[in-house]
Protein backbone atom coordinates (compact mmCIF):
# COMPACT_ATOMS: atom_id res chain seq x y z
CA UNK A 1 0.00 0.00 0.00
CA UNK A 2 1.31 3.48 -0.96
CA UNK A 3 1.71 5.90 1.67
CA UNK A 4 -1.14 8.17 2.40
CA UNK A 5 -0.23 11.77 1.37
CA UNK A 6 -0.98 14.98 4.13
CA UNK A 7 -0.49 18.67 4.00
CA UNK A 8 1.35 19.82 6.86
CA UNK A 9 2.34 23.01 5.38
CA UNK A 10 1.45 26.01 3.41
CA UNK A 11 2.75 29.45 2.45
CA UNK A 12 1.60 31.93 -0.44
CA UNK A 13 2.47 35.39 -2.30
CA UNK A 14 -0.43 37.21 -3.90
CA UNK A 15 -1.97 40.30 -4.80
CA UNK A 16 -3.80 40.46 -1.30
CA UNK A 17 -0.39 39.68 0.30
CA UNK A 18 2.89 38.26 1.40
CA UNK A 19 1.48 35.46 3.68
CA UNK A 20 -1.10 33.22 4.52
CA UNK A 21 -2.48 35.11 6.84
CA UNK A 22 -2.88 38.24 4.33
CA UNK A 23 -4.70 35.75 1.94
CA UNK A 24 -6.72 34.22 4.35
CA UNK A 25 -8.25 37.49 5.11
CA UNK A 26 -8.68 38.73 1.72
CA UNK A 27 -10.75 35.64 1.14
CA UNK A 28 -12.76 35.84 4.04
CA UNK A 29 -13.32 39.48 3.50
CA UNK A 30 -13.91 39.38 -0.18
CA UNK A 31 -11.37 41.41 -1.77
CA UNK A 32 -10.44 41.87 -4.77
CA UNK A 33 -6.63 41.94 -5.91
CA UNK A 34 -7.12 43.41 -9.25
CA UNK A 35 -6.20 47.23 -10.05
CA UNK A 36 -4.56 49.33 -12.45
CA UNK A 37 -1.33 47.66 -14.11
CA UNK A 38 2.10 49.85 -12.42
CA UNK A 39 4.58 47.29 -12.93
CA UNK A 40 5.60 48.48 -16.10
CA UNK A 41 3.51 51.16 -19.29
CA UNK A 42 1.55 49.63 -21.17
CA UNK A 43 -0.35 50.74 -24.13
CA UNK A 44 -2.82 48.09 -24.93
CA UNK A 45 -6.78 47.12 -24.58
CA UNK A 46 -6.26 46.86 -20.90
CA UNK A 47 -4.57 47.93 -18.36
CA UNK A 48 -5.17 46.01 -15.34
CA UNK A 49 -3.45 43.38 -13.60
CA UNK A 50 -3.26 41.59 -10.24
CA UNK A 51 0.42 42.68 -8.35
CA UNK A 52 2.03 41.45 -5.65
CA UNK A 53 2.20 44.62 -3.27
CA UNK A 54 5.85 46.19 -2.69
CA UNK A 55 6.00 45.82 0.76
CA UNK A 56 5.95 41.80 0.97
CA UNK A 57 9.45 41.06 2.23
CA UNK A 58 12.41 40.25 0.31
CA UNK A 59 14.30 36.80 0.43
CA UNK A 60 14.97 35.34 3.57
CA UNK A 61 18.19 33.21 4.05
CA UNK A 62 20.01 33.78 1.18
CA UNK A 63 23.28 34.72 0.56
CA UNK A 64 23.38 38.92 -0.10
CA UNK A 65 25.05 38.91 -3.63
CA UNK A 66 21.75 35.96 -4.11
CA UNK A 67 19.39 37.93 -2.76
CA UNK A 68 20.52 41.43 -4.71
CA UNK A 69 19.74 39.41 -8.03
CA UNK A 70 16.43 37.75 -7.47
CA UNK A 71 13.70 37.78 -10.08
CA UNK A 72 10.60 38.69 -8.36
CA UNK A 73 9.52 35.38 -8.76
CA UNK A 74 11.87 34.05 -7.50
CA UNK A 75 11.53 36.00 -4.56
CA UNK A 76 7.12 35.31 -4.26
CA UNK A 77 8.82 31.55 -4.68
CA UNK A 78 11.36 31.80 -1.43
CA UNK A 79 8.59 33.52 0.51
CA UNK A 80 5.93 31.61 0.02
CA UNK A 81 8.01 28.63 0.26
CA UNK A 82 10.00 29.65 3.59
CA UNK A 83 6.22 30.39 4.97
CA UNK A 84 5.50 26.79 3.97
CA UNK A 85 8.00 24.82 5.63
CA UNK A 86 8.13 27.48 9.16
CA UNK A 87 3.87 26.72 8.71
CA UNK A 88 5.10 22.98 8.65
CA UNK A 89 7.68 22.87 11.21
CA UNK A 90 10.06 21.42 8.82
CA UNK A 91 13.45 21.95 10.36
CA UNK A 92 16.71 21.74 9.20
CA UNK A 93 16.92 17.45 9.46
CA UNK A 94 13.56 17.91 7.55
CA UNK A 95 14.33 19.67 4.41
CA UNK A 96 17.60 18.06 4.09
CA UNK A 97 16.24 15.23 2.37
CA UNK A 98 12.43 16.97 1.17
CA UNK A 99 11.96 16.29 -3.15
CA UNK A 100 11.50 19.45 -4.29
CA UNK A 101 8.52 20.39 -7.38
CA UNK A 102 8.73 23.49 -8.88
CA UNK A 103 5.97 24.70 -11.59
CA UNK A 104 6.70 28.46 -13.16
CA UNK A 105 6.34 29.69 -17.04
CA UNK A 106 8.42 32.43 -17.69
CA UNK A 107 10.99 32.64 -14.94
CA UNK A 108 12.62 36.18 -14.75
CA UNK A 109 11.37 37.19 -17.60
CA UNK A 110 10.38 40.98 -16.25
CA UNK A 111 14.09 41.38 -15.25
CA UNK A 112 15.54 40.17 -19.04
CA UNK A 113 13.15 42.54 -20.74
CA UNK A 114 14.27 45.58 -18.22
CA UNK A 115 17.79 44.57 -19.11
CA UNK A 116 16.99 44.43 -22.96
CA UNK A 117 14.94 48.21 -22.42
CA UNK A 118 17.90 49.64 -21.17
CA UNK A 119 20.13 48.11 -23.75
CA UNK A 120 17.92 48.98 -26.88
CA UNK A 121 17.73 52.45 -25.49
CA UNK A 122 21.33 53.03 -25.26
CA UNK A 123 21.41 53.13 -21.63
CA UNK A 124 24.04 50.25 -21.26
CA UNK A 125 26.44 48.78 -23.74
CA UNK A 126 26.36 45.63 -22.82
CA UNK A 127 23.98 42.99 -21.52
CA UNK A 128 24.22 42.75 -17.96
CA UNK A 129 24.61 39.34 -16.42
CA UNK A 130 23.52 40.14 -13.30
CA UNK A 131 19.60 40.97 -14.81
CA UNK A 132 19.76 37.58 -16.56
CA UNK A 133 20.97 34.84 -14.47
CA UNK A 134 17.12 34.66 -12.90
CA UNK A 135 16.01 34.38 -16.49
CA UNK A 136 15.21 30.63 -16.66
CA UNK A 137 12.41 29.06 -14.85
CA UNK A 138 14.75 26.63 -13.06
CA UNK A 139 16.29 29.31 -11.18
CA UNK A 140 13.54 29.34 -9.12
CA UNK A 141 14.14 25.61 -7.47
CA UNK A 142 17.57 26.14 -7.70
CA UNK A 143 17.08 29.20 -5.63
CA UNK A 144 14.73 27.07 -3.29
CA UNK A 145 16.97 24.45 -2.69
CA UNK A 146 20.26 26.47 -1.62
CA UNK A 147 18.18 29.12 0.44
CA UNK A 148 16.23 26.13 2.50
CA UNK A 149 19.22 23.54 2.13
CA UNK A 150 16.81 21.20 0.27
CA UNK A 151 18.80 18.25 -1.59
CA UNK A 152 16.26 15.17 -2.20
CA UNK A 153 14.84 14.93 -5.73
CA UNK A 154 13.68 17.97 -7.96
CA UNK A 155 12.00 18.64 -10.87
CA UNK A 156 10.64 22.03 -12.68
CA UNK A 157 7.54 22.16 -14.79
CA UNK A 158 5.82 23.85 -17.04
CA UNK A 159 2.99 23.27 -18.38
CA UNK A 160 1.15 26.70 -18.98
CA UNK A 161 -1.30 27.49 -16.17
CA UNK A 162 -1.90 23.78 -14.74
CA UNK A 163 1.77 23.87 -14.17
CA UNK A 164 2.03 24.27 -10.15
CA UNK A 165 -1.14 22.25 -9.83
CA UNK A 166 1.37 19.61 -11.74
CA UNK A 167 4.08 20.26 -9.44
CA UNK A 168 1.66 19.74 -6.30
CA UNK A 169 0.59 16.19 -7.96
CA UNK A 170 4.15 15.15 -8.81
CA UNK A 171 4.89 16.22 -4.95
CA UNK A 172 2.18 13.50 -3.95
CA UNK A 173 3.48 11.02 -6.07
CA UNK A 174 6.77 11.26 -4.96
CA UNK A 175 5.88 10.28 -1.37
CA UNK A 176 3.72 7.60 -2.70
CA UNK A 177 6.62 5.61 -4.63
CA UNK A 178 8.52 6.38 -1.98
CA UNK A 179 11.27 9.01 -3.25
CA UNK A 180 10.93 11.20 -0.11
CA UNK A 181 9.01 11.59 3.12
CA UNK A 182 8.23 15.82 2.81
CA UNK A 183 7.89 16.82 -0.29
CA UNK A 184 7.69 20.91 -1.32
CA UNK A 185 5.48 21.95 -4.40
CA UNK A 186 5.55 25.43 -5.28
CA UNK A 187 3.76 27.41 -8.11
CA UNK A 188 5.68 31.00 -9.14
CA UNK A 189 5.03 33.53 -11.54
CA UNK A 190 5.93 37.01 -12.31
CA UNK A 191 3.82 40.08 -14.45
CA UNK A 192 6.16 40.87 -17.49
CA UNK A 193 5.13 42.42 -20.68
CA UNK A 194 5.66 39.25 -22.86
CA UNK A 195 3.07 37.78 -21.01
CA UNK A 196 0.85 40.95 -20.47
CA UNK A 197 0.87 41.70 -24.42
CA UNK A 198 0.42 38.03 -25.66
CA UNK A 199 -2.95 37.47 -23.55
CA UNK A 200 -3.75 40.71 -24.93
CA UNK A 201 -2.76 40.37 -28.62
CA UNK A 202 -4.85 37.09 -28.36
CA UNK A 203 -7.71 39.29 -26.71
CA UNK A 204 -7.73 37.17 -24.04
CA UNK A 205 -7.96 40.04 -21.24
CA UNK A 206 -11.18 41.56 -19.38
CA UNK A 207 -10.26 45.35 -19.52
CA UNK A 208 -11.80 45.53 -15.86
CA UNK A 209 -11.71 43.03 -13.67
CA UNK A 210 -12.46 39.47 -14.60
CA UNK A 211 -15.96 38.48 -13.90
CA UNK A 212 -15.76 34.59 -14.06
CA UNK A 213 -19.24 33.09 -14.82
CA UNK A 214 -20.91 36.09 -14.98
CA UNK A 215 -23.13 36.84 -18.23
CA UNK A 216 -20.91 39.90 -19.05
CA UNK A 217 -17.64 38.47 -18.55
CA UNK A 218 -15.02 39.39 -21.41
CA UNK A 219 -11.72 37.48 -20.47
CA UNK A 220 -9.45 37.00 -17.55
CA UNK A 221 -7.25 38.99 -14.96
CA UNK A 222 -3.73 38.40 -15.44
CA UNK A 223 -2.10 37.87 -11.99
CA UNK A 224 1.19 37.20 -9.82
CA UNK A 225 3.03 35.44 -7.09
CA UNK A 226 3.49 31.73 -5.38
CA UNK A 227 1.93 29.36 -3.83
CA UNK A 228 3.40 26.30 -1.98
CA UNK A 229 2.72 23.30 -0.25
CA UNK A 230 4.34 21.26 2.40
CA UNK A 231 2.86 17.61 1.01
CA UNK A 232 4.37 14.26 3.55
CA UNK A 233 4.04 11.35 4.75
CA UNK A 234 0.74 10.84 6.75
CA UNK A 235 2.80 8.06 8.97
CA UNK A 236 5.80 10.41 9.26
CA UNK A 237 3.27 13.25 9.92
CA UNK A 238 1.49 11.65 12.68
CA UNK A 239 5.41 10.63 13.88
CA UNK A 240 6.44 14.39 14.23
CA UNK A 241 3.23 15.59 15.82
CA UNK A 242 2.89 17.87 12.77
CA UNK A 243 -0.74 19.54 12.27
CA UNK A 244 -2.48 18.53 9.25
CA UNK A 245 -4.30 20.85 7.23
CA UNK A 246 -6.24 18.85 4.29
CA UNK A 247 -5.87 15.11 3.28
CA UNK A 248 -4.39 14.64 -0.30
CA UNK A 249 -6.70 12.11 -1.82
CA UNK A 250 -5.74 12.29 -5.55
CA UNK A 251 -5.56 13.65 -8.59
CA UNK A 252 -6.39 13.45 -12.78
CA UNK A 253 -4.11 14.47 -15.12
CA UNK A 254 -5.51 14.51 -18.92
CA UNK A 255 -4.69 16.03 -22.71
CA UNK A 256 -7.23 17.66 -24.74
CA UNK A 257 -4.47 17.08 -27.54
CA UNK A 258 -6.74 20.00 -29.78
CA UNK A 259 -5.54 23.59 -29.76
CA UNK A 260 -2.36 25.60 -28.11
CA UNK A 261 -5.26 27.95 -26.59
CA UNK A 262 -8.73 26.69 -26.97
CA UNK A 263 -10.15 24.26 -24.98
CA UNK A 264 -11.68 20.98 -26.50
CA UNK A 265 -15.19 22.36 -26.99
CA UNK A 266 -16.47 19.64 -24.92
CA UNK A 267 -13.75 19.70 -22.59
CA UNK A 268 -12.39 16.30 -22.91
CA UNK A 269 -9.17 16.47 -21.25
CA UNK A 270 -10.70 18.03 -18.43
CA UNK A 271 -13.70 15.69 -18.31
CA UNK A 272 -11.36 12.92 -18.06
CA UNK A 273 -8.84 14.91 -15.38
CA UNK A 274 -11.72 15.26 -13.14
CA UNK A 275 -13.15 11.95 -13.51
CA UNK A 276 -9.73 10.49 -12.80
CA UNK A 277 -9.18 12.48 -9.70
CA UNK A 278 -12.48 11.12 -8.38
CA UNK A 279 -11.63 7.73 -9.20
CA UNK A 280 -7.72 8.18 -7.66
CA UNK A 281 -9.36 9.48 -4.75
CA UNK A 282 -12.12 6.56 -4.65
CA UNK A 283 -14.93 9.55 -4.44
CA UNK A 284 -18.58 9.29 -5.65
CA UNK A 285 -20.31 12.53 -6.72
CA UNK A 286 -22.40 12.36 -3.40
CA UNK A 287 -18.70 13.08 -1.95
CA UNK A 288 -18.02 16.82 -3.27
CA UNK A 289 -18.86 19.45 -0.70
CA UNK A 290 -16.96 22.50 -2.99
CA UNK A 291 -15.10 22.86 -5.76
CA UNK A 292 -12.60 25.52 -6.67
CA UNK A 293 -13.01 26.15 -10.27
CA UNK A 294 -10.60 27.17 -12.72
CA UNK A 295 -13.08 30.05 -13.70
CA UNK A 296 -11.04 32.16 -15.24
CA UNK A 297 -13.44 34.51 -16.48
CA UNK A 298 -13.04 33.95 -20.49
CA UNK A 299 -15.99 33.19 -22.10
CA UNK A 300 -14.81 29.63 -23.81
CA UNK A 301 -13.35 28.19 -20.38
CA UNK A 302 -16.65 29.18 -17.89
CA UNK A 303 -18.44 27.91 -20.41
CA UNK A 304 -16.75 24.73 -20.81
CA UNK A 305 -15.89 23.91 -17.39
CA UNK A 306 -19.39 24.42 -16.45
CA UNK A 307 -20.30 21.82 -18.76
CA UNK A 308 -17.54 19.10 -17.74
CA UNK A 309 -19.05 19.28 -14.14
CA UNK A 310 -22.37 18.91 -14.89
CA UNK A 311 -21.20 16.00 -17.39
CA UNK A 312 -19.23 14.34 -14.13
CA UNK A 313 -21.21 15.29 -11.11
CA UNK A 314 -24.71 15.34 -12.66
CA UNK A 315 -27.66 16.46 -10.45
CA UNK A 316 -25.04 16.25 -7.61
CA UNK A 317 -23.74 19.83 -9.16
CA UNK A 318 -27.14 21.41 -7.73
CA UNK A 319 -25.64 21.33 -3.92
CA UNK A 320 -22.01 21.71 -4.61
CA UNK A 321 -20.90 25.30 -3.82
CA UNK A 322 -18.33 26.54 -7.02
CA UNK A 323 -15.67 29.70 -6.86
CA UNK A 324 -13.33 31.24 -9.12
CA UNK A 325 -10.76 32.23 -6.90
CA UNK A 326 -9.00 34.27 -10.16
CA UNK A 327 -11.63 36.66 -8.99
CA UNK A 328 -9.98 38.09 -6.12
CA UNK A 329 -6.23 37.09 -7.00
CA UNK A 330 -5.91 37.31 -11.29
CA UNK A 331 -5.02 34.25 -12.95
CA UNK A 332 -1.46 34.21 -11.59
CA UNK A 333 -0.74 31.42 -14.46
CA UNK A 334 2.62 28.87 -12.90
CA UNK A 335 1.17 30.05 -9.63
CA UNK A 336 -2.27 29.39 -9.93
CA UNK A 337 -2.33 25.94 -9.22
CA UNK A 338 -0.05 25.66 -6.46
CA UNK A 339 -1.89 29.13 -5.01
CA UNK A 340 -5.92 27.72 -5.64
CA UNK A 341 -4.50 24.35 -3.83
CA UNK A 342 -3.72 26.78 -0.67
CA UNK A 343 -7.17 28.22 -1.12
CA UNK A 344 -8.48 25.03 -1.36
CA UNK A 345 -6.45 24.03 1.84
CA UNK A 346 -8.05 27.02 4.09
CA UNK A 347 -11.47 26.20 2.65
CA UNK A 348 -10.91 22.69 4.11
CA UNK A 349 -9.10 24.02 7.42
CA UNK A 350 -11.18 26.89 7.72
CA UNK A 351 -14.78 26.05 6.98
CA UNK A 352 -14.35 29.09 4.47
CA UNK A 353 -16.34 29.19 0.94
CA UNK A 354 -14.99 31.92 -1.11
CA UNK A 355 -16.75 34.10 -2.85
CA UNK A 356 -16.14 34.69 -6.79
CA UNK A 357 -16.14 38.51 -6.03
CA UNK A 358 -16.92 39.84 -9.60
CA UNK A 359 -20.30 38.43 -9.95
CA UNK A 360 -23.03 40.30 -10.60
CA UNK A 361 -25.35 38.71 -12.79
CA UNK A 362 -24.43 34.78 -13.56
CA UNK A 363 -24.40 33.18 -17.14
CA UNK A 364 -28.08 31.40 -17.96
CA UNK A 365 -25.72 28.60 -18.79
CA UNK A 366 -24.64 28.11 -15.19
CA UNK A 367 -28.11 28.23 -13.37
CA UNK A 368 -27.67 24.94 -12.32
CA UNK A 369 -24.47 25.82 -10.35
CA UNK A 370 -24.35 27.26 -6.65
CA UNK A 371 -21.87 29.87 -7.59
CA UNK A 372 -20.13 31.60 -4.47
CA UNK A 373 -20.81 35.28 -4.39
CA UNK A 374 -19.63 38.35 -2.27
CA UNK A 375 -19.57 37.76 1.20
CA UNK A 376 -18.61 34.29 0.48
CA UNK A 377 -19.87 31.43 3.36
CA UNK A 378 -18.93 29.19 6.28
CA UNK A 379 -19.25 25.67 5.60
CA UNK A 380 -17.97 22.25 6.99
CA UNK A 381 -16.80 20.66 3.84
CA UNK A 382 -15.35 17.18 3.57
CA UNK A 383 -13.96 16.57 0.25
CA UNK A 384 -12.81 19.50 -2.36
CA UNK A 385 -11.53 19.40 -5.98
CA UNK A 386 -9.31 22.21 -7.66
CA UNK A 387 -9.09 22.26 -11.47
CA UNK A 388 -6.14 24.14 -13.20
CA UNK A 389 -6.25 23.89 -17.26
CA UNK A 390 -3.29 24.86 -19.05
CA UNK A 391 -3.30 26.41 -22.55
CA UNK A 392 -2.29 23.69 -24.87
CA UNK A 393 -4.84 21.30 -23.27
CA UNK A 394 -3.28 20.57 -20.01
CA UNK A 395 -5.39 19.38 -17.49
CA UNK A 396 -4.76 18.33 -13.61
CA UNK A 397 -7.64 18.26 -11.06
CA UNK A 398 -6.93 17.69 -7.69
CA UNK A 399 -8.96 16.02 -4.68
CA UNK A 400 -8.47 17.06 -1.28
CA UNK A 401 -10.26 16.44 1.98
CA UNK A 402 -10.70 17.47 5.42
CA UNK A 403 -8.01 16.66 8.25
CA UNK A 404 -9.69 13.93 10.51
CA UNK A 405 -9.42 15.44 13.99
CA UNK B 1 40.12 63.24 -14.00
CA UNK B 2 42.51 63.18 -10.96
CA UNK B 3 42.84 60.17 -8.20
CA UNK B 4 40.17 61.22 -5.80
CA UNK B 5 37.45 61.70 -8.26
CA UNK B 6 37.83 58.00 -10.07
CA UNK B 7 38.12 56.65 -6.74
CA UNK B 8 34.35 58.44 -5.61
CA UNK B 9 33.58 57.44 -9.29
CA UNK B 10 34.57 53.21 -8.90
CA UNK B 11 32.89 53.75 -5.42
CA UNK B 12 29.90 55.22 -6.71
CA UNK B 13 30.28 52.72 -9.74
CA UNK B 14 30.30 49.35 -6.92
CA UNK B 15 27.44 50.61 -4.73
CA UNK B 16 24.90 51.62 -7.49
CA UNK B 17 26.02 48.88 -10.68
CA UNK B 18 25.91 46.27 -8.22
CA UNK B 19 22.79 47.37 -6.55
CA UNK B 20 24.81 47.43 -3.12
CA UNK B 21 22.81 48.67 0.02
CA UNK B 22 25.81 50.49 0.90
CA UNK B 23 26.82 54.40 0.91
CA UNK B 24 29.41 54.46 -1.30
CA UNK B 25 31.84 56.61 0.79
CA UNK B 26 31.62 53.57 2.90
CA UNK B 27 33.44 51.26 0.55
CA UNK B 28 37.11 50.56 2.42
CA UNK B 29 40.00 51.84 -0.17
CA UNK B 30 42.55 49.11 0.52
CA UNK B 31 40.57 46.09 1.16
CA UNK B 32 39.87 42.91 -1.44
CA UNK B 33 37.06 44.20 -3.20
CA UNK B 34 36.00 40.73 -3.55
CA UNK B 35 36.59 40.17 0.13
CA UNK B 36 34.29 39.59 3.20
CA UNK B 37 33.38 43.49 3.61
CA UNK B 38 31.29 43.52 0.63
CA UNK B 39 29.62 40.00 0.51
CA UNK B 40 30.41 39.66 -3.70
CA UNK B 41 30.25 36.66 -5.80
CA UNK B 42 31.64 35.28 -9.06
CA UNK B 43 28.83 36.89 -11.37
CA UNK B 44 29.54 40.14 -9.50
CA UNK B 45 32.80 39.56 -10.64
CA UNK B 46 31.63 39.16 -14.20
CA UNK B 47 29.55 42.07 -13.89
CA UNK B 48 32.13 44.72 -12.56
CA UNK B 49 34.25 43.59 -15.42
CA UNK B 50 31.74 45.01 -17.95
CA UNK B 51 30.82 48.04 -15.71
CA UNK B 52 34.28 49.08 -15.49
CA UNK B 53 35.07 48.45 -18.50
CA UNK B 54 32.20 50.47 -20.33
CA UNK B 55 33.10 53.45 -18.05
CA UNK B 56 36.39 53.88 -18.36
CA UNK B 57 37.52 52.55 -21.57
CA UNK B 58 39.62 50.13 -20.19
CA UNK B 59 40.36 46.40 -21.02
CA UNK B 60 40.26 43.60 -18.54
CA UNK B 61 40.92 40.70 -20.75
CA UNK B 62 41.33 37.78 -18.51
CA UNK B 63 41.32 36.76 -14.87
CA UNK B 64 45.14 37.57 -14.33
CA UNK B 65 44.25 41.25 -14.87
CA UNK B 66 41.13 40.76 -13.25
CA UNK B 67 43.12 39.55 -9.70
CA UNK B 68 45.25 42.46 -10.20
CA UNK B 69 42.64 45.55 -10.82
CA UNK B 70 39.96 43.77 -8.35
CA UNK B 71 43.00 43.43 -5.32
CA UNK B 72 41.28 46.69 -3.70
CA UNK B 73 39.66 50.36 -4.66
CA UNK B 74 42.73 51.56 -4.63
CA UNK B 75 44.45 49.26 -6.80
CA UNK B 76 41.35 50.02 -9.17
CA UNK B 77 42.39 53.37 -9.47
CA UNK B 78 46.04 52.70 -10.28
CA UNK B 79 44.95 50.17 -13.09
CA UNK B 80 42.31 53.02 -14.03
CA UNK B 81 44.79 55.70 -14.04
CA UNK B 82 47.78 53.27 -15.91
CA UNK B 83 44.98 51.57 -18.60
CA UNK B 84 43.02 54.42 -19.92
CA UNK B 85 43.37 55.80 -23.27
CA UNK B 86 44.28 59.69 -23.35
Amino acid sequence: MPPRVVITGIGAVSALGGDVAALTAGLIEGRCGIGPLTLFPYRGRCATAAEVPEAVPAAVAVAPATARRLSRPDRFALTAASEACRRAGLGDDLRRDAALFVGATTGGMFETEQVYGRRRAGAERRYRLSRMVGTPVSTAASVLSQALAIYGPQATVSTACSSSALAVAMAADAIRRGAARVALAVGTDGLCRLTYAGFDALQALDPDRCRPFDRERRGLSLGEGAGAVVLEDADHARARGARVQAVFLGYGTATDAHHVTAPHPAGAGALAALRAALAAGGLAPEAVDYVNAHGTGTPQNDAVEVRVLRDVLGAQLARIPVSASKSQLGHCLGAAGALETVVTVLALDEGILPPTVSLRDPDPACADVDLVRTPGRRARLGVALTSSYGFGGHNVTIALGRAER
Amino acid sequence: MDRDAVRADVKQLLATGLRLQVAPETIPDQEPIFGEALGLDSIDALELVVLVEDRFHVSIPDEEVGRRAFASVDALVDFILAERPG
